[in-house]
């Protein structure tokens, strides 16, 4: 029953995720036609790292695969699935509002609600970082272009795996704190701090599998869920 | 074989800047009804939290069925806080089925029968639920549970009075009918009066005095010296003399047990007249409480 | 026919229960060999402890004036004595105004006759009163 309870706890944040991603995802597909016919028009000698980017941009544009990866799976896919992680991470905390008080006095150790409320959140998060991302190659052949199935699910899994690292991130925050907003703050400030040495040192590139990262984040996702486990044990309420 | 369903030994608590509980040593028997008698903030909720796990002591021992609180514990007792706590989202239906499952002696039969006599509307969000029907709800979830100790926090806040003998009467009931120890806190000495066997009163984060209800209340007189001049400022070298008011000319002892070397020594300082008179039980609490460290 | 006894009167609530169900043998109410309620629902009827109720039946089995019967419950004793309300109370107006007509003839005065009671219902004899 500590499932049906983390779902009807949870299921508002992944159904209104779900849908912003689909729309996302989708977005990022129907839009490419105009961005091809708006490419002849970037001006090609801008000077710089600007300038830099810019062509960088223009050349992975110019194929489908690169203009996906850059769009989706580099940015918009990514920063709404890791602020859903977040989002999912925050949630379902004990507060004194929410029933605690009951919980707590449930046969159940502290240890498995918490180990309920993140295989849900997982779950939600394994289905937001899949299934816009498998939008993408059904939704290809609209626009008369193609993209291979394989791709998006190893890309989404990569998503997913980074995600996770912030989803247990927001889920240790939450067993500091009595509220949800504080955790997800600082989360979020955490997640765009990295975001952005992300992008200063060029961490995700075209072609390449992110294999340092991926690691990185799945032992940061279990050290970080021991953490809370071991936080929310000494906690009083 | 374990006597005393709930068991602390010099049990202390402290937050930060809060002493909660300074050594408590509280025992309740198996089969009593314990009324836990305090004034707010004496420590009451906090030593509850504490035999159901929810919080650690600082230091000390607190025993329930004989072991440390954990989920066994949880799986034997119910509880009911002050709040009511339960999931606003959830209807009435959802939540018994919810919480049914934890527990394998779940009693579907009293689960009908209260739901009945407390005329819960199972499609009915939580939320939206009186504060008597909240309590009464949490209560059917605590009775159906087939446990055997029952910790209820303040059972009868914010009901009034007919509400608050519903719920009296629905503890009273279960225990007539099921082998069940009851601990409930509540600075209503009334009604830990009409349904209590046992007392325990806690005072700034200790046990200043517990027994059974009946022995207590027959062991407590007022003993009344007025004197010619100011009252003296002797000590009471007799034994039982718990409190003592010093009023002008005239001197208060409360005090337990026999009187007779007690008025003895009274007699002896020359009063004008020597009174014993009977005291109320919440006199006797009163006092309990209302003496300065 | 038995009412809610009242903690505050400073009388075990015990004592209560069973003066009332004397009360209800000398008023007829109850009969020998009369069925008392049971104690588990009497306790609720009545919202209080099953553990007093079950004092009370103990106390009354032990004066002789209900018998307990094992499996089938409570009831007033045959051989339990009857007698007319109106009969004990006018024994009891008697001694009172005996006593209390005693007390005045030695100056006591009426303040000091009710300290006097007090003191004795509480179940002491040592009172001192000092004439200063």
């Amino acid at each position: 029953m500590l499932w049906y309870k983390s779902w009807l706890e949870t299921r508002w944040r992944f159904l209104i995720g779900l849908a912003l991603l689909l729309c996302s995802a989708a977005a990022t597909v129907f839009t490419y036609p105009q961005v091809m016919k708006l490419m002849p028009m970037v001006p090609a000698n801008i000077s710089g790292p600007l300038g830099e980017r810019i062509r960088e941009a223009v050349v992975l544009a110019r194929d489908y695969r690169g203009y996906v990866w850059s769009q989706w799976f580099r940015q918009n896919g990514r920063q709404w699935t890791t602020l859903f992680a977040i989002i999912l991470g925050t949630a379902g905390i004990l507060t004194p509002a929410s029933g605690a008080l009951f919980t707590l006095s449930l046969p159940v150790s502290r240890a498995r609600l918490l180990g309920v409320r993140a295989a849900t959140g997982l779950l939600e998060l394994l289905l937001l970082a899949f299934v816009p991302s498998l939008l993408i190659p059904m939704l290809s052949p609209a626009i008369q272009q193609s993209y291979s199935v394989g791709s998006a699910l190893g890309q989404a899994a990569s998503l997913f795996v980074t995600a996770s690292a912030f989803f247990t991130l927001a889920l240790l925050l939450s067993t500091f704190f009595d509220d949800p907003w504080r955790p997800l703050m600082i989360a979020l400030a955490i997640a765009i701090a990295l975001g952005i040495v992300a992008q200063i040192f060029r961490i995700h590139r075209f072609g390449h599998v992110p294999w340092g990262l991926l690691l990185t984040s799945a032992v940061a996702s279990l050290v970080l869920y021991y953490g809370a486990v071991i936080n929310l044990q000494h906690r009083d309420f | 074989m374990v006597e005393h369903v709930i068991e602390t030994s010099d049990l202390r608590k402290s937050f930060p800047g809060i002493e909660a509980l300074r050594g408590l040593d509280l025992q309740v028997p198996a089969g009593s009804i314990c009324g836990f008698l305090g004034r707010n903030g004496a420590g009451k909720t906090t030593a509850m939290k504490i035999l159901l796990g929810m919080v650690r002591p600082t230091s000390g021992e607190a025993r329930v069925f004989g072991r440390t609180p954990d989920v066994e514990v949880r799986r034997r007792a119910g509880f009911v806080s002050e709040e009511k706590d339960l999931y606003g989202y959830m209807t009435v239906e959802e939540m018994i089925r919810f919480t049914a499952p934890f527990f394998p002696r779940w009693r579907a039969d009293l689960e009908k029968k209260y739901l009945r006599k407390f005329n819960l509307p199972p499609d009915r969000k939580i939320k939206a639920l009186s504060r008597g029907m909240r309590t009464k709800l949490a209560l059917l979830l605590a009775l159906c549970r087939g446990a055997e100790l029952l910790i209820v926090d303040e059972p009868t806040s914010g009901l009034d009075p007919a509400m608050a003998e519903e719920a009296l009467q629905a503890v009273v009931g279960h225990v007539a009918d099921e082998n069940m120890t009851v601990f409930f806190s509540s600075h209503q000495i009334a009604e830990v009066e009409q349904i209590a066997d046992r007392v325990a009163i806690i005072d700034r984060g200790r046990i200043v005095m517990s027994g059974a209800l009946d022995e207590i209340r027959e062991s407590f007189r007022r003993i009344q010296l007025v004197f010619e001049g100011d009252a003296p400022q002797t000590e009471f070298r007799a034994p039982g003399v718990t409190h003592v008011r010093r009023n002008g000319r005239v001197l208060t002892l409360l005090a337990s047990g026999a009187p007779d070397s007690i008025v003895d020594e009274a007699r002896a300082l020359n009063p004008l007249s020597v009174d014993i008179v009977p005291v109320t039980f919440k006199e006797i609490f009163l006092e309990s409480v209302n003496t300065e460290e | 026919m038995l009412f809610k006894p009242n903690p505050s009167l400073g009388v075990p609530i015990y004592l209560q229960l069973m003066e009332q169900v004397k009360h209800a043998i000398e008023t007829s109410a109850l009969r020998p060999g009369d069925q008392l309620p049971g104690i588990r629902p009497l306790a609720e009827e009545l919202v209080m402890n099953p553990n007093t109720v079950a004092k009370a039946y103990r106390e009354l089995e032990r004066e002789g004036i209900i018998e307990l019967r094992q499996g089938a419950g409570a009831f007033v004793s045959q051989s339990v004595r009857v007698r007319k309300w109106s009969e004990t109370l006018r024994e009891a107006q008697t001694l009172v105004s005996g006593a209390v007509g005693r007390l005045r003839e030695r100056g006591i005065t009426d303040d000091e006759i009710r300290r006097l009671f007090e003191a004795a219902l509480a179940g002491l004899t040592k009172t001192g009163a000092r004439r200063g």
